[in-house]
């Protein structure tokens, strides 16, 4: 075959050049080739995924793939808590995404549009252009690949820790070496492709330096040039240049083939997997959980198959990075459990039951036990349900869920702990997770000198929701008066549904009860129902949270605020007065339910900071607030003894705060938990826990009429 | 192989209750009801030797009572009963814990279980009467406090061993068929979840009238008891003196207290 | 019918304080002309006639059964005999396990007036009357018995007065009737319920019940105890749980706090069955959140608060 010799203006790189018709054909027999493997691959994970139970998604298709493609290209869900992960992904995404873009486009001319249509546009400015910035991109791809090594192998980070919580050394299943070894082998695969490529295009310039338009161009791939100079000045002459080239092209074309068909039995498929999951979130993952249908058997998740199609996918997603581990308050404290690791055990049983060509028989799909890849007992009850692991998860992986309904099979078996269990009858048998009777519920307003209405009685502008705690545990009862007497200063309209309101339900959910859940919601939703008022209000994040979330599933829909809000409202409008401004030092402990899942950061903030107080943060706070403990029915659990309670662990570091006077919450259940833990880390006398509701109060009594009323 | 459990639902007092006009019981305004503690242990037992039987064994559980004892017997359905029979005729109104078992024999009677469980006490009344009244009506082996059993269905004995006062045990061989009212802590109840008890109701309860059983009126309710109620009244409580002040000021009086008491050594 | 009739009980060779208890309560039911009988069923019953010879007894009936320990059926059949024979008006047992294995079979084929765990009896215009606890021992209930000659009272242990011991009551024996037994007795197992804390001879104790919450809370009042002066012990759900050994189980099941002269309680709820085994003790201490909770009845004082801010405060003090 001639060279034809090229104009200047229509400068190209000549595809296959000086390759034989037999080595194209071979090129392209391997390429297609590793297409083949690659969608059969594809077709396998599709496949597995469409074992799973089925799904319809709620939402716009449009609106998901925009949703997804500004999560991806911003990749603001990957810098969270990592920076320097955050740009060395994107250097590595965009480096990677141009490059590929980059062969996608020569690709099109020279298979599709040249032999078809007749069609060139690679060429001359074009072809420079994007010489060069294929350069940069590959620049990028390298430099992401050097830090994300020096991140892996020198950092020491300890959420790239694979060790689990939930088993001992000695389990085949403990540390996963696999794991690290396919994470190097990707990272140096990349690098060799990148590394290769520049070597590649230096010494394809040396071989061809006396091609002018070849050489006077040279500096368009400006790191290409730079290699070539080098190997020129090592002595490569042309012909070797030749020779090293013909070699490199097929090395680095064979491991680039040799990726793209082990994309789908690899982490490269999370490129596909992360993006997917992505597109079909659930925004309100761990804030609303799916109902079970009637028509369904089984409650639960027994069998690796009761997991819908896109749990299966998200098993698939996760890239092991390790922010859910680390943000975990169970696993903080030494309990067996990491939502990494309930995917990551998942997805290998999926892996081994799904993908081949027949699915085994029921009994070897149960995914409980201590099995390797199966969720032991002990690794379930530990969850919070605090959803730190969903919210941080940069690929939309929802654990919570995935760990709910797994419980939910737990409780139907009875296999929970017997403190729970009896729990659970009590609240089925009095409404209440006290045992009390449903006729004391109201019992607490009595001690005020002024009447509560009776929201089942009378109309009211504002129904009050009170919740379990508020009703019942005498250190939340003072508060529940505190709120009374503030509303009633504000000039709210307000009642409550004494006996009328039963638990809410949103523990109880989490717990997997879901038939008792149905049983409470129901009944609340009817207690609602037939009382006449505008909106809610409640002072617990908890019955906030399944309230507003879960209750219009079961025909309930209301307008409802967190307390913070309304008193926030009150102030505004001038119907509450601050009259003795407060000067404590404080920090504000973000309730779960109240922050992580509805978002509600700023009203708690903003009344402390018209009260006077001063406001220090703890390092974890906002969507990082680390949890009390008491979610995911674990306050009706007592922790075994010995072991750090979630609690002591963020009292500890509140009292890190030099000069803390307040620690401040706007949950009842934080409350209990903490003033116990602030005993129990030895930090009594040191500072104080308050709840806002008290500190609002302190504020708007007048300082002369406090020692009255007090 | 066919195992008897007879169950009570039980009524507990709410918050300010109020004795009724007649003075002989409680508003039933103020009674909650519920399946009683024991038999949760006895319908255990019974589903724990129909599970580790090779043949097949039916639980069935019996009570005596008005509609809303169905839900009590739901429970027991969920939780592994194969049938249920509830027994009611106004007639039964007024019958002590005799005139109860009198019904529950004839119950018997007409299922011919191989063992008969009750609990050994109801958490209301705490008669510890009914089942060995069973007993001595069918004329079967019987033995009260059951806190261990060791039997296999159709043996012609069992092994156990009675609770005593103290935390002393004594074990036994009993004939079988027998009567055995089970005690507390003999086994853990499995938890019955809403869930099962909702599709338990596709298990159907066999309600019964006296003439079913073989009885009439005169054989329930007063006619049929052994003791009458007078009178029920609320009783007058001890009084406890009260010791007042914050938990430093109480703990200080307690203090004092003990320290009378061990002559200040401490 | 005349007479009462008691039945007393042994274990073991033993002779149980009940059965003076149960003289103490026919005493209260004597009506004039009325006679005292006891009546011991064992296979020796010669050696407790020394025990039962107490102030109003009128007659020791001793019965000399096969076993040396109670069977259902050779009770059942003896004692029945027994009031055949000597139709009393009365009969008093006690409301004990032993009772409960055969009292409510042998009442129901004999017809008589029967009531249980009974802690009061009185005639009221000849009639008897016998009060019992109901709804959870929250109220007292009064029973009588219309129609019937004969009534069998299970009484409850721990109420009644043991009478003083007195010189002799007439002994007489009475054969029981021969009798297949379809149980066989076969050996006693004391639960070795962990360490060897001796709670019936403890002068002091302080009891810990469900109130205290979680396990991980027992070592503080361990301490407490420790610091006092007190042996620790427990209510029936601590032991069940495992949280404290079986052996530091006050109540019906578990010890008597015998020797015990100041008992204090934190968060125990006074069920019936715990009461059964403290309740005689001189001087209660309750400590308890729930003003309304049973303890306070039988307490001499009461605390109702917080237990663990008061157990902290008392710990400061000592």
């Amino acid at each position: 075959m001639s060279i034809p010799v090229s104009r200047t203006d229509a400068v190209t790189r000549i595809l296959f050049e000086a390759f034989g018709k037999a080595e194209v054909r071979l090129f392209y027999l391997i390429g297609y080739a590793a297409i083949a493997v690659f969608f059969y691959g594809a077709y396998v994970q599709v496949r597995k995924y469409r074992r799973g139970a089925a799904l319809k998604l709620e939402g716009g298709l449009w609106k998901r793939l925009g949703d997804m493609l500004s999560a991806v290209l911003s990749h603001r869900t990957i810098e969270r808590r990592d920076r320097g992960a955050g740009g060395a992904h994107r250097l590595i995404f965009y480096g990677f995404m141009l490059l590929f873009a980059g062969t996608a486009t020569i690709t099109l001319q020279y298979d599709i549009l040249e032999p078809l249509f007749g069609i060139r546009f690679w060429y001359g400015e074009f072809y420079l252009v994007f010489s060069l910035v294929l350069d940069v991109a590959g620049v990028a791809l390298i430099a992401g690949l050097v830090y994300m090594m020096y991140r892996r192998g020198w950092m020491r980070l300890p959420k790239l820790d694979y060790a689990r919580p939930d088993r001992v050394p000695g389990d085949p299943d403990f540390d996963r070496p696999q794991y690290r070894r396919e994470d190097w082998a990707f990272l140096w695969i990349l690098l060799i492709i990148g590394v290769t490529g520049y070597v590649l295009e230096a010494a394809r310039l040396v071989w061809l330096q006396d091609r002018a338009d070849v050489w006077d161009t040279r500096w368009w791939s400006p790191v290409g040039a730079a290699v070539a100079e080098a190997l020129s000045a090592l002595g490569l002459s042309a012909h070797a240049g030749g020779v090293l080239r013909h070699g490199l092209w097929w090395f680095h074309g064979l491991i680039a083939l040799v990726l793209i068909a082990l994309i789908p039995f690899t982490k490269v498929k999370h490129i596909f997997t992360a993006a997917a999951s992505l597109m079909v979130r659930d925004p309100l993952a761990a804030q609303r959980l799916p109902r079970v249908p009637e028509s369904q058997a089984e409650a639960g998740a027994a069998k690796i198959t009761d997991f819908n199609w896109k749990q299966l996918l998200n098993l698939d997603a996760c890239t092991k990075c390790g922010r859910c581990h680390e943000a975990c308050p169970a696993r903080a404290v030494g309990a067996p459990l990491s939502p990494r690791d309930v995917i990551l055990s998942l997805r290998e049983f999926a892996k081994a039951t799904l993908e081949s060509g027949v699915v085994p028989e029921a009994a070897e799909l149960d995914i409980h036990g201590k099995a390797p890849g199966q969720v032991a007992m002990e690794t379930l009850w530990s969850c919070r349900t605090c959803m730190a692991c969903v919210e941080i998860c940069p690929v939309a992986v929802e654990h919570v869920p995935i760990i709910v309904q797994m419980r939910r099979k737990l409780v139907e078996d009875g296999a929970m702990d017997p403190l729970l269990t009896k729990t659970l009858q009590t609240i089925h048998k009095t409404g209440n997770s006290f045992g009390e009777s449903k006729r004391k519920r109201g019992s607490w307003s009595k001690a005020l000198p002024f009447p509560v209405k009776d929201a089942r009685k009378e109309p009211v502008d504002v129904l009050w929701f009170v919740g379990d705690y508020a009703s019942f545990d005498p250190r939340n009862q003072k508060v529940s008066q505190l709120f009374a007497t503030l509303l009633r200063e504000a000039g709210v309209d307000f009642g409550i549904l004494y006996d009328g309101e039963s638990n809410a339900g949103n523990d109880v959910r989490r717990v997997g009860e879901e038939g008792l859940y149905e049983v409470l919601a129901t009944a609340n939703v009817s207690a609602l129902s037939s009382a006449s008022f505008k909106s809610i209000v409640t002072t617990d994040p908890h019955s906030f949270n399944t309230i507003r979330n879960e209750y219009p599933d079961f025909g309930g829909k209301y307008q409802i605020q967190h307390y913070t809000t309304l008193l926030k409202q009150s102030f505004a409008e001038g119907r509450l007065r601050v009259a003795n401004p407060l000067k404590y030092r404080v920090t504000f402990h973000d309730p779960c339910h109240l922050g992580r899942f509805n978002k509600g950061y700023e009203a708690p903030r903003e009344l402390l900071a018209l009260l006077g107080c001063e406001l220090v943060e703890m390092g974890r706070c906002r969507a990082n607030s680390f949890c009390c403990g008491a979610g995911g029915g674990r306050i009706w659990v007592p922790d075994p003894v010995g072991t750090e309670k979630p609690a002591q662990n963020r009292i500890k570091e509140a009292a890190a705060i030099p000069g803390l006077e307040v620690y401040v919450v706007s949950c009842p259940k934080d409350l209990t938990m903490f003033e116990d833990a602030v005993k129990t880390t030895g930090n009594e006398g040191k500072f104080v826990v308050k709840e806002l509701i008290e500190l609002v109060r302190e504020a708007t009594v007048a300082r002369n009429v406090e020692a009255v009323t007090a | 192989m066919k195992i008897l459990v007879a169950v009570k639902q039980v009524a507990a007092l709410d918050e300010d209750f109020e004795i009724r006009a007649d003075g002989r019981d409680v508003e039933a305004d103020f009674l909650i009801r519920d399946l009683n503690e024991w038999d949760d242990f006895s319908l255990e037992e019974a589903v724990k030797i129909k599970e580790a039987a090779a043949e097949p064994v039916e639980v069935v559980a019996v009570s005596v009572g008005p509609e809303e004892v169905d839900e009590s017997l739901r429970k027991c359905l969920a939780k592994g009963a194969d049938r249920a029979v509830r027994i009611w005729d106004a007639a039964v109104e007024g019958s002590d814990s005799i005139a109860i078992a009198r019904i529950l024999a004839a119950a018997a009677r007409r299922e011919a279980p191989n063992l008969l469980f009750a609990g050994v006490q109801s958490s209301d009344q705490s008669f510890a009467s009914t089942g060995i009244a069973v007993a001595g009506l069918l004329g079967w082996p019987h033995a009260a406090v059951v806190s261990a059993l060791s039997y296999s269905p159709g043996a012609k004995s069992a092994v156990l061993r009675r609770e005593l006062e103290g935390g002393l045990l004594h074990e036994i061989e009993i004939q079988c068929p027998a009567v055995l009212t089970i005690q507390l802590g003999i086994n853990t109840p499995r938890y019955a979840s809403l869930r099962s008890i909702k599709q338990a109701a596709a298990k159907p309860i066999e309600v019964l009238s006296l003439a079913d059983v073989g009885l009439n009126a005169g054989d329930v309710g007063e006619a049929g008891s052994l003791s009458r109620v007078r009178r029920m009244y609320i009783p007058e409580r001890g009084r406890a003196q009260l010791i007042e002040g914050d938990a430093a000021a109480q703990a200080a009086r307690l203090a004092e207290i003990i320290r009378e008491f061990t002559g200040g050594s401490v | 019918m005349s007479g009462i009739l008691v039945i007393a009980e042994q274990r073991r060779g033993e002779l149980r304080p009940v059965s003076q208890e149960l003289v103490g309560a026919a005493i209260g039911l004597r009506r004039a002309g009325d006679e005292v009988a006891v009546a011991i069923l064992s296979d020796a019953p010669d050696r407790f006639v020394a025990p039962l010879s107490v102030a109003g007894v009128d007659e020791i009936v001793t019965v000399k059964t096969a076993s040396p320990e109670f069977d259902p059926d050779a009770f059942d059949s003896a004692v029945g005999a027994l009031i055949a024979a000597r139709a009393p008006d009365v009969v008093l047992a006690a409301h004990s396990v032993d009772s409960f294995g055969y009292a409510a079979a042998l009442a129901t084929r004999l017809g008589m007036g029967f009531a249980t765990d009974v802690f009061k009896a009185e005639r009221i215009d000849g009639e008897l009357v016998a009060t019992r606890g109901g709804y959870g021992q929250k109220v007292n209930v009064e029973v009588d018995f219309p129609g019937r000659a004969t009534v069998l009272l299970c009484v409850r242990g721990n109420v009644f007065k043991p009478p003083e011991p007195s010189a002799s009551p007439r002994v007489t024996s009475f054969a029981a009737p021969p009798v297949m037994s379809r149980s066989k007795g076969r050996e006693f197992i004391e639960l070795s319920g962990g360490d060897d804390v001796d709670m019936a001879a403890a002068e002091f104790i302080l009891t810990i019940g469900r109130g205290i919450g979680e396990e991980s809370k027992v070592p503080q009042f361990r301490e407490l105890a420790d610091a006092v002066g007190a042996t620790l012990g427990c209510s029936r759900p601590i032991a069940d749980a495992g949280w404290l050994p079986k052996s530091r189980q006050v109540g019906q099941s578990g010890k008597t706090a015998s020797a015990c002269k100041l008992y204090i309680a934190m968060g125990v709820s006074g069920a019936i069955q715990h009461l059964a085994g403290m309740k005689h003790v001189g001087t209660i201490v309750a400590v308890n959140s729930d003003a309304e909770a049973s303890i306070f009845g039988v307490a001499k004082y009461g605390i109702v608060g917080d237990i663990f801010e008061v157990a902290d405060e008392l710990r400061k003090l000592f």
